[in-house]
């Protein structure tokens, strides 16, 4: 596949903070790359670094072929992150003016109809809600029709509806051969949209491939969670507070999945992984023999935010003043996503 | 033509913002109209006090480059300035260092928008100083480049003051704190006599003065402009002062930011 986007060893820092600390990435022609990441991770900053809005301090880009800075504009579209358009024009006036920088644009009419503003396009931008207000933004970059598309948190505040209206719009752009990067902390976003997803923590890419590589490679096992009932808290006058008795996981020995048992804040948690949906029933019979009883069941399939869980959390614990509570939180979390560092870590069963 | 239609899409999305804000349009007239009001109508000059110092002591028509200077001077400052701040919080600049628009060609569209705006504003000083204070004047037609090369200059100056300060509020304080010395100490409203010999000197660094003197000279021929630099004083100013503008303009659109 032609690389058309092409970061190489990028680095950049503000001062003594690191914002990238050398990435080095390749989208192909037609392919979507969803960058996902911490605040902080330095996602705007590699955006801008690809669109030529920031000076690397080392390494190079180029896009469609050229360095950023020499980039055919025409065929370059870019969102930038908190991006406010002049407030007093209408949606329709703003994307007129938008097409009117560029050679040969699309009908302003057409772009509002793309996301899906045809009604609202006499209406102030200011006026609009702050979905409306994105959606406009978004439309501003498609009206010259480009190549290369860069979107840094296009959803951002965007309605359900809407949101899936923009992903289609991507959809269809990508299927049209145009190449995307977009930002998101939408973990279903670039799960649907993303070819390929990367994660971004600290400037480094510490995670590449398709979603589903991503998935198989870093967030563990599906997984069933049993919530157990707690007992009565009120045991008569000057009674200790109901504190649930830490379950034995012998107890769970004779089921055929792998169980993760956790007792918490006066709750305890079973974690039955390695289960398919048609098993759930031999864990409810299992459950009923023994007289154990529980308010509620929850299967899942593991997903990229489980990925995003497994790999950036360590970034936020690492940051965090409360370093570490929170990083036993963070590992009862991630084993409760299904991953197994928390019980290597010697952190994740009571 | 690709260059001209930028420039036209631009110039079209900023007249627009502009004239649908009630009350910049209207303090934008307003300021100077008050000027007048204030200093031309109760104020009053008089012309017989010459001797003996203290301020409007000249006749009505010596300050009608001062009255111009109102909003030559201070619309583009506090205008650009704040304008490039707004940009700057938007983010504007990120996106439109991404689109063929050049630095050059947005602030040449924001002159474009205020030379429109200050044409229209002069024009009315013109009427209200004739009307109200009674100053005989000539019409120049150099009236004409002079307002139009004055915005120029101080559109690039603006542009360079919302460029380095770090918001709106800094960039309408800077505007001030510049345009205000500038607009009293440039030969508008008090004369170089009033001033101590060292200072004139320091006079012939503004822009504004080459402004006045020139204004003076096309307008109030009585006031007895010297020649500049071998020529006429109604054209030796103005050349000076497009030297300026030339200069300003591409300080002022090179400080424009277009990266972080």
């Amino acid at each position: 596949m032609e690389a058309v986007v092409v970061a190489d060893e990028l680095q950049r820092s503000y001062g003594d903070a690191v914002a990238l600390a050398g990435v080095s990435l390749s989208i192909g022609r037609g392919e979507v790359f969803a960058l996902i990441g911490p605040n902080g991770a330095g996602k705007t900053t590699l955006v801008r670094a690809l669109t030529g809005t920031t000076v690397p301090d080392g390494g190079s880009a180029s896009v469609l072929g050229n360095s950023p800075e020499r980039v055919d504009r025409d065929r370059l579209g870019v969102l930038p992150q908190d991006f406010s358009p002049p407030d007093r024009l209408t949606a329709r006036e703003l994307l007129a003016y938008y097409a009117g920088l560029y050679e040969d644009p699309r009908d302003p009419d057409a772009v509002l109809a793309d996301v899906g503003l045809a009604d609202a396009g006499d209406t102030w931008y200011e006026n609009l809600s702050g979905g409306q207000q994105r959606r406009v933004c978004v439309g501003t970059t498609l009206v010259n029709d480009p190549d290369v598309l860069v979107l840094d948190e296009p959803t951002t505040g965007i309605d359900p509806a809407g949101r899936r209206t923009v992903w289609r719009l991507v959809e269809s752009l990508a299927d049209a051969g145009t190449t995307v990067l977009l930002t998101t902390h939408d973990m279903a976003e670039a799960q649907r949209l993303g070819d390929r997803v990367g994660l971004l923590a600290d400037g480094e890419l510490i995670a590449v491939g398709t979603p589903a590589e991503l998935v198989a490679t870093h967030a563990g096992s599906s997984r069933l969670t049993v919530e157990l009932a707690t007992p009565d808290a009120d045991t008569g006058a000057g009674a200790e507070p109901a504190t649930a008795t830490p379950v034995d996981p012998a107890t769970f020995a004779d089921l055929e999945h792998p169980v993760d048992v956790r007792t918490r804040a006066g709750a305890s948690t079973v974690v039955v992984r390695e289960i398919s949906p048609s098993e759930i029933g031999t864990v409810v019979a299992f459950l009923d023999e023994r007289g154990i009883e529980y308010t509620g069941l929850t299967w899942a399939e593991p997903d990229l935010e489980d990925v995003y869980l497994a790999l950036a959390d360590d970034a936020e614990a690492a940051r965090t003043t409360r370093a570490g509570a929170d990083v036993g939180a963070t590992a009862v979390e991630r084993e409760a996503a299904g991953d197994g560092e928390g019980k290597k870590r010697g952190r994740g069963s009571q | 033509m690709s260059r001209l239609s930028r420039l036209r899409s631009e110039v079209s999305a900023d007249w627009r913002s502009f004239v649908r804000r009630r009350t910049a349009v209207f303090f934008t007239f307003f300021f100077p109209v008050i000027l007048i009001v204030i200093f031309g109508a109760l104020v009053r000059t008089d012309p017989g006090s010459s001797g003996g110092g203290g301020l409007f002591a000249e006749p009505p028509g010596y300050y009608v480059p001062g009255y111009l200077a109102v909003v030559v001077l201070f619309t583009p400052l506090s205008r650009m300035g704040s304008e490039v701040a707004r940009h700057r919080e938007g983010n504007r600049f990120e996106k439109l260092a991404t689109t063929p628009l050049t630095r050059g060609e947005w602030l040449l569209a924001q002159t474009v928008v205020n030379a429109a705006i200050i044409g229209l504003a002069s024009l009315l000083i013109l009427g209200l100083v004739v009307a109200l204070t009674g100053a005989e004047i000539a019409f120049s037609p150099l009236l004409v480049p002079y307002v139009l090369v004055g915005v120029v200059c101080f559109c690039g100056i603006g542009a360079m003051l919302g460029s380095y300060t770090d918001s709106q509020d800094g960039a309408i304080a800077a505007s001030n704190a510049i345009g205000l010395p500038l607009l009293f100490l440039s030969e508008t409203f008090v004369t170089t006599e009033q001033l101590p010999g060292w200072f004139e000197p320091l006079m012939n660094l503004s822009p504004l003065t080459y402004f006045a003197r020139g204004v003076r000279a096309a307008t109030f021929p009585e006031a007895g402009i010297d020649e500049l630099a071998g020529l006429e004083p109604a054209l030796g100013n103005l050349l000076v002062l497009t030297i300026l503008a030339v200069g300003f303009f591409a300080l002022g659109a090179w400080s424009i930011p277009r990266t972080d």
